[in-house]
């Protein structure tokens, strides 16, 4: 299999599987590679649900992983992480709202992070993998703010994408490759 | 005819656009009506038409009776197709996915969601070649 200094991106609807989909590919790329495994949690646990929801996302991976936390700063959050590692980024949906109603940076400025924080994987030899959820395909939002934000979560996506050698769409816990094949790493 | 359908934001208008050579854009987010497209014949080589929950909702602010509005937009969708072979017309259809939320509160958003789904069904019974569209990707479904 060829794993060096890819790219994935993982995505689908609420309970979908996406989440136990990406750790698995992390976690095969991890031991073709060998290095560290790190999960980065974008989730803030704001309330008590929220807390037991990422305790039991803990529980799931089970242990082997260093998990860092880190709401808005990808780039800093990949600064911790050693080169040569495999690293899970869960999930890009908070991140985007995060950087939209919890942080100073303004929309440009946020997607040049990310783009950042993907050319830094690579260039240290950092294997990734992207969670989100696809959250466009339902009757266009009126409220101004929800279809900006699902604006730039999309544009998010699509640089993602872009950058990605692997693209899964998980439906019902199954894949589908818009982008590669995880088995054979190889494009389409 | 070929459709492409995918979800807000998913990279349709760029999917088509690396696809077609300077087609004619016949868009409802230009304040386009749907019968616009006969402008086109005769003298352009492709035709895209978007923006059709726009004109789903225009029909659908005079017609109580949905059945009726599938059915207008369905004969709409065949004079196009038929125009198509006519004037040897390339035509290119972009719309909108939007039935995998929950259902929505408003009825009028119900009926639209509704009416969408049936009418990207009609128009995929036209088309050679249907795409679906996701996250700047685009892969045939036809």
């Amino acid at each position: 299999m060829e794993t060096t200094n890819m790219i994935a991106f993982v995505s689908g609807g609420a309970r979908s599987g996406k989440s136990a989909r990406a750790e698995a590919l992390a976690r095969r790329w991890h031991q073709a590679r060998g290095g560290e495994r790190y999960y980065l949690a974008t989730a803030r646990p704001t309330d008590g649900e929220m807390v037991g929801r990422i305790a039991r996302h803990r529980e799931a991976r089970g242990p082997g992983w260093t998990t860092l936390e880190e709401p808005v700063d990808l780039v800093a959050a990949l600064d911790r992480v050693a080169p040569g590692s495999t690293l899970l980024l869960d999930c890009l949906t908070l991140w985007a709202s995060q950087v939209l109603y919890a942080s100073d940076l303004d929309e440009r400025q946020a997607l040049t992070m990310l783009d950042t924080m993907l050319s830094w994987a690579r260039a240290r030899n950092i294997a990734l993998v992207v969670v989100s959820n696809d959250l466009n395909e339902e009757v266009p939002p009126r409220d101004a703010e929800v279809k900006r934000y699902v604006a730039f979560l999309q544009r998010a996506h699509r640089r993602v994408v872009h950058e990605a050698e692997l693209a899964i769409q998980v439906v019902a816990g199954l894949p589908m490759y818009w982008k590669g094949n995880e088995w054979t790493g190889k494009a389409q | 005819m070929q459709l492409f359908i995918g979800g807000a934001y998913a990279g349709k208008r760029t999917a088509v656009r690396e696809r077609f050579d300077s087609p004619f854009w016949c868009s409802a987010y230009d304040g386009k009506g749907l019968d616009e497209w006969r402008s086109a014949i005769g003298t352009e080589h492709c035709l895209v038409l978007e923006g059709w929950e726009e004109w789903l909702k225009t029909e659908l602010a005079s017609e109580p009776d949905d059945d009726r509005v599938r059915e207008r937009m369905r004969g709409e969708l065949e004079s196009i197709r038929a125009q198509e072979d006519v004037h040897g017309l390339q035509v290119v259809l972009i719309m909108l996915e939007m039935g995998r939320g929950i259902v929505p509160l408003d009825v009028g958003d119900r009926r639209l969601r509704d009416l969408a789904g049936w009418l990207a069904q009609d128009a995929a019974t036209h088309c050679e070649h249907v795409w679906y569209v996701w996250n700047g990707l685009a892969r045939p479904l036809v």
